[in-house]
Formats: structure tokens, sequence, C-alpha cells
């Protein structure tokens, strides 16, 4: 079985945020007014953070992006009481809308911020398009009926995408590849089998020393960065 | 000679006006939960940034107040202090009521309340793992014994009472020890991470719950015309001091734990930080120092005016003991990565109290109280006679 992950250069990023707008496209997440952004209302399943070091005129900016971590030992999958969130045999973390009852309590353990919870009922006509994806009927099923307010969301390595490819036949992270990965203009974010020792991701690991975030929270994640 | 209880009255027109002024704000209440349901949550003051809010804050204040009053079981039972014969069908029957608005604010704070009953699908659809999972374990028996043991006070079985109120006591500690645990095992947010959350949870109960065991007492004998021996309450301001003192201590070892490591930015921000002044000032202040003040004075921690204003002032101080750790503890930014986080990712988490919130925490209270009213009307629970010995 294999046990994806992801690898995002640093040297690479740019920043243009093209991941977090891939992000919405693809998985059909609810749009947000300038105010609920900083109210933090508005939520992104794939965000970049600035993080900034020094004074001016030496100050150094790194640009972060974070998707959901997908941890080999998510704090969110045991604090989870209805087992709404769950580890997949591919270790991928997914989240069920039909069992999460809303506790809020994953979003507290989470020490990423990967987490975001659905405060209203969606609206605008963009976001009921239907040839948008998800789409049931193109992607088969989709373990979420409708979305609906009152639960937590968070980002799950496009497995729409992973499962549908690994169907077909086709070549995880090369062929197929989560919308972020996709979209990246300067090819920063790597996509693959942490386990398989010819993969891309695999390559790269072991060419460059690489971090994670938070490594002292014992998490282990299975993002990647290669730090410039 | 035999104690015996009595229902309460309520026939007078103040009776039946501050029923339905209760009943008026938990319809109002009601109403707030049903915006909140319909409306999402964006009708709240919670975000992604602090996704606790007051119901939270309310139900584990409410657990507290509950868990300690079963104290009374202890002393009566294992210490055969039988003065607080008394009390103790007011105190358990009031015990039930705060357990039953604490589960119901949970319920209101779920985005989907409406599958609350997942949460008591106990080792089947469940993540035992959680300690909100083994807490629904800790609250359902808790409210079981609770019930039973008033049950059995109520049909005046000797035996069964006992054996009921020591079964009631074990349990309400194992609660109260379980719901801080839910914070306490949380190791991203640096001020809930503790050991001796647990511990904290339980010395808070005692304090808050006999605090208010001691304000309702007073009230009830009050405006039922009874009186009341000055021993009892001053005696029972006794043990509130000590619990007190009990919680100021772990409280300080818990903060100085966390302001010795090396990295004490999040206590910082806790006692110096935008909301430093709930801590020094609601907490501290309020809830603390002139409560200890008046309760070890010569003169006023031996008059009940004294204990009464005392308990007054722990009981809300209390509440802001639970907001302090809910709020400022959710409001510190994360550092995801070395350096300032540039923007709203780093900001600091901002909790407005909007009117729907606060109806609807308004409105639990106020359905507690009503329903404690009507208990005391339809239940034997107040002791008979002139004097509540």
């Amino acid at each position: 079985m294999p046990r994806w992950g992801m690898v995002i250069d640093l040297d690479k990023c740019v920043g243009c945020q093209a991941c977090t707008v891939a992000c919405k496209a693809e998985n059909n997440v609810p749009h947000g007014s300038p105010r609920e952004q900083t109210e933090r209302r508005d939520f992104f399943w794939n965000k970049v953070i600035a993080a900034s070091s020094g004074k001016y005129p030496s100050v150094r900016t790194e640009l972060i992006p974070m998707p959901c971590m997908h941890c080999d030992q998510a704090p969110c999958v045991t604090v989870c009481p209805a087992q709404a969130t769950y580890r997949r045999e591919d270790g991928i973390i997914v989240q069920d809308f039909r069992r999460c009852i809303g506790c809020k309590y994953c979003i507290v353990a989470c020490p990423y911020g990967a987490r975001n919870f659905n405060v209203k009922e969606q609206e605008t006509t963009e976001y009921q398009r239907q040839d948008l994806l998800p789409d049931r009927k193109s992607w088969g099923p989709w373990p979420f009926p409708t979305r609906t307010h009152g639960v937590v969301e968070k980002c799950t390595f496009c497995f729409h995408r992973i499962d549908q490819g690994v169907k077909e036949g086709k070549k995880i992270g090369t062929d197929v590849v989560p919308a972020c990965v996709e979209v990246c203009p300067s090819g920063a974010r790597v996509f693959g089998d942490l386990d398989d020792a010819k993969s891309n991701v695999s390559r790269l690991l072991s060419s460059r020393a690489s971090i994670r975030l938070r490594e002292e929270m014992g998490t282990k994640p299975k993002v990647y960065y290669l730090p410039k | 000679m035999a104690l015996t209880y009595t229902k309460m009255e309520g026939n007078s027109r103040g009776f039946y006006a501050l029923t339905t002024t209760l009943a008026v704000f938990a319809f109002i209440g009601f109403i707030c939960f049903m915006i909140t349901y319909i409306e999402g949550h964006q009708v709240l003051g919670s975000s992604n940034a602090i996704p606790w809010g007051m119901p939270i804050i309310i139900a584990i204040y409410l657990i507290g107040l509950s868990a300690g009053l079963h104290i009374l079981a202890f002393l009566i039972h294992i210490l055969g202090r039988k003065e607080w014969k008394s009390v103790i069908r007011m105190a358990v029957f009031m015990a039930i009521i705060l357990i039953f608005g604490a589960m119901v604010s949970i319920a209101l704070d779920l985005g989907r309340p409406e599958k609350f009953w997942r949460l008591f699908m106990l080792f089947y659809m469940n993540n035992m793992g959680s300690m909100f999972a083994i807490n629904a374990i800790f609250y359902s028996c808790y409210f079981a014994s609770a019930s039973i043991y008033l049950m059995a006070l109520l049909a005046n079985k000797e035996k069964l009472s006992k054996i009921m109120g020591m079964v009631a006591f074990c349990w309400a500690m194992a609660t109260h020890g379980g719901t801080g645990a839910i914070f306490g095992l949380i190791s991203t947010r640096a001020t809930f991470f503790s050991g001796l959350k647990p511990f904290e949870f339980i010395l808070a109960a005692l304090t808050s719950s006999l605090a208010l065991l001691v304000v309702v007492i007073v009230l009830i004998v009050k405006i039922t015309g009874r009186q009341i021996k000055d021993d009892l309450v001053i005696s029972l301001g006794r043990f509130v001091a000590a619990f007190l003192c009990g919680l100021i201590l772990l409280i300080w070892i818990g903060n100085l734990t966390h302001g010795y490591m090396a990295d004490r930015e999040a206590l910082t921000f806790l006692l110096a930080g935008p909301f430093s002044f709930l801590f020094w000032g609601f907490q501290v202040l309020l809830g603390e120092v002139i409560p200890l003040v008046i309760l070890f004075h010569p003169k006023t921690g031996k008059t009940v005016n004294g204990v009464v204003a005392a308990s007054i002032l722990i009981v809300v101080g209390v509440f802001f003991e639970r907001l302090n750790l809910i709020i400022p503890g959710l409001a510190y930014p994360q550092h995801y990565f070395p350096g300032e986080i540039e923007g709203i990712y780093g900001a600091v988490g901002s909790f407005p109290i909007t009117p729907v919130e606060f109806f609807l925490s308004l409105g639990i209270f106020a359905l507690l109280a009503l329903i404690y009213i009507l208990g005391l009307k339809n239940l034997e629970l107040l002791p008979v006679g002139e004097n509540v010995e």
C-alpha cells in the first residue's frame, strides 16, 4: 500500500497563491468576503503563510505553502469523538462530513491550523456550479453528500483524483496529482509515494536536506519542505 | 428527630413572576439557538482562530458547579457530618440540573446539534481514544448515578443513598478530572497542556460549587421565610476558603511550570497580553484575592453576609477562570514556522460577544433556574420546619 506524501521546494515557491485558488476551485471550497477573512471565518484548504525574521533593512521572508500535513500521528484523528476524521490505509487523513458533529475539537488540536469550520450555508451560485469538481458523475462516489454548514473541512490531498487514477491504472505522482501540484507554475510541489524509493518525492528527499513543520510536536507530517 | 422534607409552596405572585421571567429568557435562548442552527455559527463570536466560545465556557463551568456538590455526600457518609443532611436533597437536585445544563451547552455549541446522539454511540461509532468520547461515558453515567442517588434520598432509603452517594461522589471527581483532561492533553495549545489540569478542574469544581451552594441555600432560606444556623454557612465558608487556596496553588504551579520553560510566550500572552485584564482583574482580584480576604478576615469570615459575599465573588471568579483558560488559550497564534507569521495567520484571535451568543448563554442559565425552581415546587427537597439545621 502506498503512503502518499508531498514535497514542497521553498526555493522554487514564488508565493503566487495559484495552489490556494486551484484548491478552492477543485474542491468547491466556499468563497468568503474580506471581512470574513479578517475574522478567520473564510477558509482555505491550502494556505500560503509568510514568516518574517530580522529587522529592516535586513529582513528575510519565507513563503510557506501549507496544505493539511496528513500526519502519520495525526492529533485530529486522536481527538475526533465521532470517527469523522480518520486515516486511510494510504495515509491520507480524510474528513467525513456525514459523521462530523461539529465539536471543533480537531481545530483546537491541529498544530498546523489546517482545519476550518464552515460557519454558514453557502449561497453563491458559483459555489453551486455542478461543472466544478468534485462532481459525482465524473469522479464516482464522493463520500460527502452535499456541503453543509456546521462541519469541519480540510485538505484531502485530492484523494478523489488519486482514487480515480488508481482505478484507471494511471501513474500517481506523474499522470495524476492533486490540483495544487498540477497548477504550481514553478513546479515547487511534488506528490508521490513516500515508501517507493523510485518515486519523485523519495528521490527529491534523498537529494537534499528537508524539514517538516513543527516536528517537535511528534505528529510526523507527510508534507516535507526543501529549504532554500 | 428524623429529618422530614417538604415541597416549596410556590403560590405567591413573586414565584409566578419569577418563573414567567425565566421561561421568557429560556424561550429567547431557544430562539437564539434556532437562529444559530439555521444561519450557522457566523452569528456567534467563534472563528477558526478561537473555535470554542461561550457555550463551551458555560459547559465546563456548569460541570464544575455540578461535580463539586457531591462533596456533601462525602462529608455526610464518610466523615459522618450529619448536619449537612438537611440540604443534601437540594444539593443533589442542583447537581443533576447543572450536569444536564452542561450537556445542553455542549449540544448547543455543536455545528450539527442534531447529531448529538453520535457522542453516545460508545464503542460502536465513537473513537474511544478521544477525550470527548470518554467524557460522554463520564457525563451520562454521572447523570444516571446522581439521579439514582436523588431517588434513593427521596424514597428515604438510607443504605442505598449511602452507596449511591459514594458512587456519585467518586464518579463526579472522575467526571471533572476527565473534563480537565480534554484541555490538559492537548499539546498544541501551550497553556492547556498540563498534567495538572484534571486536578485543577477538580479543585475549581469543589470551590465554585460549594460557593454556589452557600449562595443558593441562603437565598432559598431567605425567600421561603426559614432560618438557618449561622454556623452551618460559616463552616461551609471554611471549606470554600480551603479549596480556593488549593485551586490557587495548582493554578500557579501550572503557570510557573509554563513560565520556567524556555518557550514561555504563551504564558506571557496570558499574563500580559490583550486579555490579561480578564486574568488579573476578574480571576485574580475579584475571584481570588477579595474572597480570600473576606473569608480569612476575623470579622467578615464569621458572618453569614461575609461568607455569602465571598461566595458570590468566587462563583463569578471561577467563571472567568474558565473563560481565561479558553479564550486567551486559543487566541494565542500558533507558530507554524520560525519567525513572525505575517497577516491573519499570525494575528491574535478576536472573540466578540454577539447578541445571539449573549442571549443564548442567558437562556441556558434561565432554563436551569426554571427547572430548579419547578423541582423545588414539585419534589420534597426542602427540610421541614422553621430552622434549617
